[in-house]
């Protein structure tokens, strides 16, 4: 009998798997897509949230920090955006491949110039994001030194397969400048929106729009009546092209001042895979500014 | 800048005339006014667009340079940072102050809470007053220490001064799963005593604890905790403390003369969907007492051992709704000595006593409404003095209310109903709290 239970115990500590693949741990859909398609069927991609799931309201999950201990690799969005939880899974996660400064902790946003940096933040000021808008998903641009970074990491933490990352991040360029070109004869110059939250933000300096209102009076802080009333009244005279929102945040206070105000929702979606066809990053953008046309 | 500055012009532009017009009494006047200022507006629009074009268009060019560099290290974010410590404003902890006070109303008085105790538990009463009660001023600091140990530190100030809750160091860099964690610190050996009480999800902690452990659970311990996450593929934890063992309730400083306490502990959990997650594990904490909170008058010495059992379903069917689900059992196994202050005479007394607590959370949009149940003596009850069972009277019991709105993630208001028949007595204490939290600063996320 204790010679079974020593055989089960060694087995489980065999049995942790010594995979070839790079495994990699991503916070947020996009990041896990990217990686996907740079990192072929030489990674293994586990992604913590799903595609629905709000990225400002997330718990750290056992499950998120199980998968953290198993990580060689964890990309994350950062400028803050899994300040909530993220800290907590790379304490708790016991696992030092992982933590600020080793080549397995890869902060995306280091290869973004973000944008909305606050010269000054207090809370007075709601849920700022003091190191500027983090929600930079939607500016190919920034997505493509991102990507741009996301080989490199990869071709240096598993040297034998460089190449192949390499070749994938030169697929992934030629998509990239056919896309761009096709983007921008979508005509979106000039267009003018309202949104419910800072989340499209990075598509004005991409593809010259302009934000001219936001239901939220200051990030994360629901709208007032007296708020919403002002607004409608802007949106009847100044006619925006559309109300942008996503369709798990601010939706039903969308519809309310679109049907008041005459100004047409759209539905975005918030990342790669809350909505039908938006797979991967490429479709995604195609679906957003389709959608804007 | 320069953007949002043409923006506020072009939105002015466009929106100013319409008031004007609004002024003008002939309908047909004013509609002629409207389509040339239409007309003069959309040449404006069609100018300033062109300046916006051409301005981002400068502004790409001029980053482009930028980019590049990035690509090698990241940019420095307070690269204009100066003065006499220079950079070490970047390299001060993370500080935090959570402020915990509230309102207190009872039909009993302050005298009768203060005697209320549990009979047969502890002789402990209530501490909080009718009308403005304080509990705490939290201070909350926490850095990296260098690459190998995170610290932290818990300061609640009270009215009575400033209180080391909690100070300790955690591994950061050991392999394999293995972290050790030592100093001063609130054990893991089960769920509501690792919280601090500005994260329970009522006013006061659970019946079993408070007549088991205390007000505040276990509390800050002097000691080493060493835990094991494998990586399996379900989440388990593993951990064992080691602590001084100065709880008043269940250890007591002078129960030995060196550490008297330890725990043994397990957690699993899985995700039952997308959506839902289950967190459960059995406990075990034991060790010498030697107190004087059992019976009034008397003293206590000799040994315990407190069997713990937790579960916690959560499920998030939106993001705007959150279900909570939370449940402990726990049970006492207590032998020793009883010896009266008085008389000194020594009585053996063995106790096996129970408790548990199931509570219900659903949270929508800010709003939080909760239940809770609590009771003692489930199935274990029996208080053996000098071998002679005593009959300690009806059984405890508590059932609570709440409300909460959180203004923002920084802000809570609750309003609490407990109706508590703890003390074994006819009368109930009819309590109603209306609590407050605020944070500032930056706080470590809560652990699930």
């Amino acid at each position: 009998m204790r010679k079974i239970i020593l055989g089960l115990f060694l087995l489980l500590f065999l049995a942790t798997p010594a995979l070839a693949e790079l495994n990699v741990v991503a916070t947020l859909p996009w990041i896990g897509s990217l990686a996907q398609t740079l990192g072929g069927d030489k990674i293994t991609v586990t992604t913590l949230l799903k595609p629905n799931h709000d990225p400002h309201l997330v718990e750290a999950k056992p499950s998120m920090i199980l998968a953290g201990r198993k990580a060689d690799l964890i990309m994350y969005n950062g400028l803050d955006l899994e300040i909530g939880y993220l800290p907590l899974i790379l304490e708790s996660a016991r696992n030092p491949r992982i933590l600020p400064g080793q080549p397995g902790n890869f902060d995306c946003s280091r290869f973004v110039q973000a944008i909305d940096k606050p010269t000054a933040v207090d809370r007075g000021l709601g849920d700022v994001h003091p190191l500027g808008n983090p929600h930079y998903h939607f500016s190919p641009s920034n997505i493509k030194q991102v990507a741009a970074g996301m080989t490199d990491t990869l071709a240096a933490m598993d040297s034998a397969n460089a190449d192949y990352y390499r070749q994938n991040f030169k697929a992934f360029s030629t998509k990239f400048a056919q896309k761009e070109k096709e983007w921008q004869t979508l005509g979106l110059q000039g267009k003018r929106f309202v949104a419910y939250h800072k989340l499209f933000e990075y598509l004005a300096p991409g593809f010259g729009l302009a934000f001219v209102g936001y239901i939220e009076p200051k990030p994360g802080i629901p709208p007032s009546a007296a708020h919403v009333e002002g607004l409608i009244k802007g949106m009847r005279d100044n006619k925006p092209n559309g109300i942008l929102t996503t369709n798990y945040y601010g939706k039903k206070e969308s519809e309310s001042i679109g049907e008041k105000s005459g100004v047409k929702v759209i539905l975005l979606p918030g990342d790669v895979g809350s909505m039908a066809g938006t797979d991967d990053w490429f479709a995604f953008m195609d679906t957003v500014l389709t959608a804007l046309k | 800048m320069r953007r949002s500055v043409f923006l506020t012009i072009l939105y002015l532009a466009v929106v100013t005339p319409f008031f004007q017009a609004h002024a003008a009494d002939n309908i047909a006047a004013r509609l002629n006014t409207l389509e040339t200022e239409l007309g003069r507006q959309s040449e404006i629009i069609r100018q300033q667009q062109q300046t916006i074009n051409s301005l981002q268009q400068e502004l790409t060019e001029m980053k482009t340079p930028e980019v590049q560099p990035a690509r090698q290290s990241a940019p420095p974010l307070n690269a204009g940072i100066s003065g006499l410590f220079g950079a070490s404003a970047l390299t001060n902890p993370n500080i935090s102050l959570v402020l915990d006070t509230f309102a207190y109303t009872s039909d009993l008085t302050t005298d009768e809470l203060e005697n209320r105790g549990i009979p047969g538990y502890t002789t402990s009463g209530l501490e909080q007053r009718n009308g403005f009660n304080l509990r705490a001023a939290e201070l909350f600091l926490f850095a990296p220490v260098d690459p190998y140990f995170n610290l932290y530190a818990a300061l609640p100030v009270t009215e009575e001064g400033v209180e080391l809750e909690e100070v300790y160091a955690v591994t950061t860099a050991l392999a394999e799963g293995w972290q050790v964690k030592g100093g001063k610190f609130k054990s893991n050996f089960s769920r509501l005593d690792a919280q601090h009480p500005h994260a329970w999800d009522f006013y006061d902690i659970a019946l079993p604890y408070r007549a088991l452990l205390g007000d505040e659970g276990l509390g800050g311990e002097k000691g080493v905790q060493l835990t094991w996450l494998p990586a399996w593929p379900i989440y388990t934890q593993f951990g064992a403390e080691v602590f001084q063992g100065e709880n008043d309730l269940l250890f007591g400083a002078d129960a030995g003369s060196g550490p008297h306490a330890c725990s043994l502990f397990v957690k699993s959990s899985v995700d039952t969907t997308d959506n839902s997650t289950l967190y459960f594990g059995p406990s075990v904490l034991f060790g010498k007492t030697r107190n004087s909170t059992v019976v009034a008058g008397a003293e206590f010495d000799g040994d315990s051992a407190l069997y713990g059992l937790e579960a916690v379903w959560k499920w998030k069917p939106t993001n705007s709704q959150k279900v909570t689900l939370q449940s402990e059992y726990l049970y006492l196994d207590q032998d020793g000595t009883l010896t009266d202050a008085e008389t000194a005479q020594a009585d053996a007394l063995c106790r096996r006593q129970d408790g548990f607590y199931v509570q219900g959370i659903y949270q929508w949009q800010r709003w939080r409404f909760g239940v809770r149940y609590d009771m003692l003596e489930l199935f274990a009850d029996s208080f053996e003095r000098a071998g002679q069972e005593q009959d300690m009277g009806a059984t405890p019991w508590r059932a609570t209310g709440a409300i909460e709105h959180n203004l923002s993630e920084f802000t809570r208001i609750r309003l609490q109903y407990n109706h508590d028949r703890s003390s074994r007595d006819d009368r109930g204490n009819d309590e109603a709290i209306l609590q407050f939290l605020y944070g500032i600063g930056a706080h470590a996320g809560h652990s699930f």
